[in-house]
């Protein structure tokens, strides 16, 4: 019995590492299916999420959908795009909200939730864990 | 003039054009339910100076500061601002924004920074109708977010020369952008009215600005020009006594008061931002006729930012030129004149010469929250009090002040 309780905090622990693995590991920048944009570079993405470019490279508008305000995978989508840090995004967008430029895009809580709501719309673009890619929607930036 | 006269009556159409057009898609907007957002910002501050014959004031629209009045000042830096935020469908949206600060009169009676209805015409051009921030400089309009710079406040040398904030009136914000490099322009124009005390105002009219700006990468850079006829209600007692000393003193009273005087300002800021560091300079001049004269101002200023702790240093200077002409008096008219001359050559001291030396540390406590240290050494040249304000008779210009600040900013 006791080993069996044991055995299963193990696993249970177990479990939270590679949670916790998967949260550094690589995420994608995702459009839905349905879009004809192609691959983005790290700057361009940035421009976006920004709200420092109103259009994808080849025209069309694009509307960013963000991760909620302290999630891992937030904080690492912003240092691998920009370079900032959690603090110096606050700092932007301070600037950005106090003298009226823009508000900070929408967020949508975990890769499911973003994933989906991606596939629906080509103006959408998000990004989510590597591992929750499905068919509904394409990768177009690699994050590390 | 930056715009023909012809240009401001062509704008407010323009924005009528806009605002029909806008009103015509209605329909399809208003099955979008509004988005409201409320947001704030303020900062905790004291400041003690160790000159005691003037206040340190973070600008001339300050009814007291540290020094003179009082060795240690909250008044300096302390202010807190709410905004509102509304959007209605793609295209619609308006900002309201309140802050509370020090005033000319020691109120802390609050004050609408912002007050606007945007239009998004496309993605890349929206119109603005309302109160708006003068474009001047990089950070003028957040300058009451201290959250928003690495300093405790923008050096006064550069954004305390000329005292216009905001603009009633329409806006046209523009962005392009290229593979690389984005670029926004930005035009302005519009009005001002503000209460100073005891019934004082400063009027601005014509008030017309142009500014663009420049990112590519971690490299950015604004330019901006405005200009307007400005009337400033101040020392009524002193420009009356000129007017009974015949032609010279009324040829005095005509260049001295602001009344109706064309004012201008010129900047241009750099600022490179890699992450690890940063480095910003601004230079700019202003002229205003009148007795306020015109300057000269830069400053450069940069950072390391060494995990959540941020030291940074910074050099911040002001060349006034006093307006040209007689400022006094034949010493033929007595006395009386003397008096009167004495009035005059105080008021011309307020004309800025002035130089800081800073170095301080912000320290990023917590998410929304910065901790700022930081020293001044500042002296005031060429016989002006420099920004310093309620200078003492005897105040000496050439004397150096240790100015220590220490500050809380937050956003929420």
């Amino acid at each position: 019995m006791r080993l069996l309780r044991s055995s299963r905090l193990l696993a249970a622990v177990l479990l939270a590492a590679c949670a916790g693995l998967a949260q550094g590991g690589d995420l994608v920048v995702i459009v839905s299916a349905r879009s004809q944009v192609g691959a983005l570079r790290p700057e361009q993405v940035a421009a976006i999420f920004l709200a420092q470019a109103p259009r994808f490279p080849n025209g069309a508008v694009a509307n960013a959908l963000d991760q909620p305000v302290g999630s891992a995978l937030r904080d690492q989508f912003y240092l691998g795009v920009s370079g900032k840090t959690p603090a110096l995004l606050k700092v932007y967008w301070s600037k950005m909200v106090f003298t009226g430029r823009a508000q900070p895009p929408r967020e949508l809580a975990g890769s499911a939730a973003v994933r989906r709501a991606v596939a629906e719309d080509p103006a959408l673009i998000g990004y989510i864990e590597r591992e929750a890619l499905d068919p509904s929607v394409r990768p177009v930036l690699l994050v590390h | 003039m930056l715009f023909p006269s012809t240009a401001a009556p062509r704008l407010p159409a323009a924005c009528a054009g806009a605002v029909l057009f806008a009103l015509g898609g209605g329909a399809c907007a208003a099955t979008n339910a509004p988005e409201w957002t409320f947001s704030g910002f303020g900062t905790v501050g004291a400041v003690h100076s160790d000159e005691r014959q003037a206040d340190y004031a973070s600008s001339s629209m300050k009814a007291d500061g540290a020094g003179r009045s009082a060795g240690w000042s909250r008044h300096v830096d302390s202010k807190l601002g709410g905004q509102l935020d509304v959007t209605v469908g793609e295209r619609w949206s308006a900002v309201l924004q309140v802050v509370t600060e020090q005033r000319l009169d020691y109120s802390y009676q609050p004050r609408v920074e912002w007050a606007n209805v945007k239009y998004q015409v496309t993605p890349e051009l929206a119109v603005r109708v309302g109160r708006i921030a003068m474009p001047m400089f990089i950070a003028a309009e957040y300058r009451k977010v201290g959250y928003a710079y690495p300093w405790v406040r923008p050096p006064i040398e550069v954004y305390g020369v000329l005292p216009l904030g905001s603009s009633d009136g329409v806006d046209l914000n523009w962005r392009w952008n290229g593979d690389a490099m984005r670029s926004t322009t930005q035009v302005l124009v519009g009005r001002t009215d503000i209460p100073l005390y005891d019934g004082a105002r400063l009027r601005g009219h014509a008030i017309a600005g142009l500014s663009h700006t420049v990112e590519q990468g971690a490299f950015s850079a604004r330019a901006s020009l405005v200009t307007a006829r400005l009337s400033l209600s101040l020392f009524p007692e002193l420009f009356q006594a000129l007017d009974s000393f015949g032609p010279e003193g009324r040829d005095i009273e005509r260049r001295m008061k602001i009344g109706d005087k064309r004012a201008s300002a010129l900047s241009v800021g750099l600022n490179y931002d890699p992450g690890q560091w940063f480095v910003t300079g601004e230079a700019g001049s202003s002229k205003v006729d009148g007795y306020l004269g015109s300057t000269r101002s830069a400053y450069l200023g940069g950072g390391w930012r060494q995990g959540s702790l941020t030291p940074y240093a910074g050099f911040a200077r002001v060349w006034g030129t006093r307006p040209g002409g007689p400022s006094a008096l034949p010493s033929s008219y007595g006395p009386a004149a003397a008096k009167v001359n004495m009035a005059l050559a105080l008021l011309l001291r307020t004309v800025p010469s002035q130089s800081t030396l800073s170095a301080g540390l912000r320290w990023d406590a917590a998410p929304n929250l910065a901790i700022k240290l930081q020293h001044e050494r500042i002296a005031t040249h060429a016989g002006s009090r420099g920004m310093f304000i309620n200078t003492a008779p005897d105040y000496q210009s050439g004397r150096t002040a240790q100015v220590s600040s220490a500050a809380l900013d937050f956003v929420f």
